[in-house]
């Protein structure tokens, strides 16, 4: 295999400089500080992997890596930003579609890894083709979606519009999601960080470890930048909405997150695009594995 | 309720319960009442029918009537009711104090002839001296002042809270910013020094083979074949293409890690400069360095899409609170950055006058519209989201302005853009004579 392509922007050229160091025994490096030239290069070239800055001058990173998405949606997006505030984070998740959020500074191995995963994803799913409707397979079973969230309104919501197509759960506090989750398979989670007393970060992020196919909407009121890259990496939520959501809003990414569904259920080599990171926090991290050894058992159980 | 009975309890106080008389109470009664020494305080009679309060007979009425030639004779068994006063003073009991001072400040007679007549639901329950209610009213006064003294001794406290809350608002925003310039620098110098640590393991691994080589060369009893591999392995340590470009490069790293390093420090010095909030210490100082000082800690807020432009004059310094001078502009600079929607111009200009030092800062923002205009140096009043803005900014740069002895002024026209000038009054210091008399001594 020929080495694989990375681009990289920033609008400090000492970043590309230094970033090129890291990389350019392993990678055909691509730098730019001009947004259209980055766009320019995705059009030409096959790009693996694109790691840009959020703040620059002429384009936020999260809007760039939304054209890249459109430009090249094969190629792997990571951000890398010293600064992270609320809307570029979400803006991240909901335009930029992003692999990672990573921070400046950034510890050079772990760049090197994580820009390795995603070159060899971006390789396996350069051979497929992304985004094509794939028919829904009328036969198969109903997608499930599952529904974490204590605000009624957003039950009524997803009941209302996909109540014909879907088999809608409404789980009221973890131990119900937990049993709906050990039946079966869900197709899309749509979630609060809450739910009654339980935080449900360690939940979707274990979801997403047990089925990658599983699509994750966050609908919240709850803002907090850090815990939202953590989710970003460590579930890769598709999308954000913060509360109160208009319905409309909620109904257009329910729509698109199903049709994502179906995609990368028949193409699993998609599946890998939304690999997540391992959990960072040590109290989730024994919450998740309580919360997959107990599934575990339901399922023997069920399964008996 | 509880402040029904609390203002009915003031009226109350005042009550003389006195026994009212009728009205068909006949004049010689009515003398004799006068004259009676339980009755000897009273200006006037309250006259009652059915409870209700028909009137007051003043003394001095009284007097006028019946001392008269003949009166006694004439009208001694006359009823009262043709005589008296038919519309007395009234005060509710449940009036506040305030309430019943001012009606009946407004209707008493001069000189005073009459009290006042105290009702409950229109009847009768005594008779009030307007002296009492007088004094009563003072006292409440006096409590009153206190009280806003106190009042206004908690609002300045909290004043003072808000001013801190202000400063930990616009310190978030800058602390979010700062955070974003300092990391830069720290990312590649940080990625730089790892690059470099790696590059010094093969460089030492490379000269630890030529110092093998060089001892095999020296050793008379090393074989051709030991030779030959060492050498080979030398070799291959060189070709290796990433070794040689990569010292190539690290010298421009070197120079990249440094320059990120000044900044770096360039900003924490700025940063401690800023905020050297040594409070009200006052120095002599040239605004024009406030405003750097504040462009330095504004960078990130303006320098995505904001075009600075400066036109600093030669200014005399003032004697001011240079730390809250900076957290002025950079209030002044940040709304400013915060009315562009896309790139934009900041114009800041600064000349004196005899008298005063003035500095104007001009955008080309979305303007104030006129119905607000008045409003925007109000504590809390924004217009911006929560979390971006406090509504205090332009507060607390008026007080500090004020309490500079300076002006700020305001012009703004919609969708052309908005500018604020200030004017600060030369105070000349002794501190500031300084220099010009040790140049003059030397
Ligand atoms: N340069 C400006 N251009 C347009 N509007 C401004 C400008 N400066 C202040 N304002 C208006 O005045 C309001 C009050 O400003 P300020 O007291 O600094 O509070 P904040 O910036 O937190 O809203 C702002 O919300 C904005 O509407
Ligand atoms: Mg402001």
């Amino acid at each position: 295999m020929s080495k694989p392509t990375l681009l990289l922007i920033d609008d400090e050229e000492r970043i590309l400089r230094s970033l090129r160091m890291l990389f350019f025994s392993g990678y055909k490096v691509h730098m730019t500080t001009d947004p259209q030239e980055a766009i320019r290069i995705l059009r030409d070239e096959r790009v693996h992997v694109i790691v840009s800055d959020q703040r620059m001058p002429l384009m936020q990173g999260s809007e760039l890596l939304g054209l890249a998405r459109e430009a090249s949606p094969a190629t792997m997006r990571i951000l890398l930003t010293g600064y992270s505030d609320l809307d570029a984070s979400i803006a991240s998740v909901n335009e930029g579609e992003v692999f990672r959020y990573l921070m400046k500074p950034w510890d050079a191995e772990e760049v090197k890894k994580v820009v390795a995963e995603a070159a060899a994803i971006a390789e396996a799913s350069f051979a497929v083709q992304l985004h094509v409707d794939v028919p829904v397979d009328a036969a198969s079973s109903k997608p499930r979606v599952l529904i974490m969230d204590n605000d009624e309104s957003t039950a009524k919501t997803v009941h209302e519009t996909l109540s014909d197509r879907c088999e809608i759960i409404w789980a009221s506090d973890a131990q119900h999601a937990m049993e709906e989750l050990a039946k079966q398979d869900v197709s899309v989670v749509v979630s609060d960080l809450t739910l009654g007393e339980t935080n449900v970060g360690y939940i979707l992020k274990t979801i997403k470890q047990l089925n990658p196919q599983t699509q994750c909407i966050v609908v919240t009121s709850f803002n907090d930048t850090s815990r939202l890259i953590e989710l970003i990496n460590q579930a890769q939520i598709t999308r954000f909405l913060p509360k109160p959501v208009s319905k409309n809003l909620l109904v257009r990414n329910l729509e698109s997150m199903l049709e994502r569904f179906h995609a990368v259920r028949n193409q699993p080599a998609l599946q890998n695009r939304q690999a997540v990171a391992p959990i960072s926090d040590p109290q989730e991290k024994i919450q998740a594995g309580n919360f997959l050894g107990m599934l575990g058992r339901l399922r023997a159980r069920m399964g008996a | 309720m509880q402040q029904a009975t609390q203002t009915g309890k003031e009226i109350f106080s005042l009550i003389n319960t006195i026994d009212a008389i009728s009205p068909d109470c006949s004049l010689e009664d009515v003398a004799a009442f006068f004259s009676h020494p339980k009755y000897s305080k009273l200006l006037s009679l309250p006259v009652v029918e059915e409870g209700h309060p028909v009137g007051m007979i003043s003394r001095y009425r009284f007097m006028d009537i019946y001392l008269k030639r003949y009166a006694r004779e004439l009208h001694g068994k006359r009823p009262i009711r043709k005589f008296i006063n038919g519309k007395p003073l009234l005060v509710e009991l449940d009036q506040p104090l305030a309430v019943a001072a001012r009606h009946v400040l407004a209707n008493m007679q001069f000189p005073l002839t009459e009290d006042f007549i105290v009702t409950q639901g229109g009847r009768y329950l005594g008779v009030g001296f307007v002296m009492d209610l007088l004094h009563a009213m003072e006292q409440q006064m006096r409590a009153n002042t206190m009280e806003l003294e106190q009042a206004n001794s908690q609002l300045k406290s909290s004043q003072l809270a808000l001013v801190q809350s202000e400063k930990m608002a616009s310190l978030g925003q800058m602390v979010a910013g700062i955070a974003h310039e300092i990391n830069t620098p720290l990312g590649y110098v940080q990625n730089n020094v790892a690059i470099g640590q790696e590059l010094f393991q093969q460089v030492q691994s490379m000269i630890a083979g030529y110092e093998a080589l060089v001892d095999d060369l020296l050793d008379e009893q090393a074989t051709e074949g030991q030779i030959a591999a060492q050498m080979q392995q030398i070799a291959e340590k060189r070709a290796d293409a990433n070794v040689q470009e990569m010292l190539g490069e690290m010298q421009g790293l070197m120079e990249d890690s440094l320059y990120g390093i000044a900044q770096i420090s360039e900003l924490v010095l700025n940063l401690k400069n800023f905020s050297r909030m040594d409070a009200a210490a006052t120095e002599a100082v040239n605004l024009n360095e406030c405003i750097e000082s504040a462009l330095n800690i504004g960078r990130n807020v303006l320098k995505d899409r904001v075009e600075v432009i400066k036109e600093l004059g030669d200014i005399p310094k003032i004697s001011c609170a240079p730390s809250q001078l900076n957290q002025v502009f950079l209030n002044l600079f940040t709304n400013a950055a915060q009315a562009m929607e896309g790139p934009g111009k900041l114009h800041i200009k600064t000349w004196s006058s005899e008298s005063a030092v003035h500095i104007s800062v001009a955008d080309n923002g979305k303007g104030i519209p006129e119905e607000i205009l008045t409003r925007i140096f109000d504590p809390f009043f924004t217009t911006k989201p929560v979390g971006e803005g406090t509504g205090l900014g332009l507060a607390i740069t008026h007080q500090i302005i004020q309490k500079h002895g300076g002006e700020i002024h305001v012009d703004s026209r919609v969708g052309e853009g908005t500018c604020f000038h200030i004017r600060l009054p030369i105070v000349t210091s002794i501190l500031m004579h300084q220099p010009a008399a040790s140049e003059a001594a030397t």
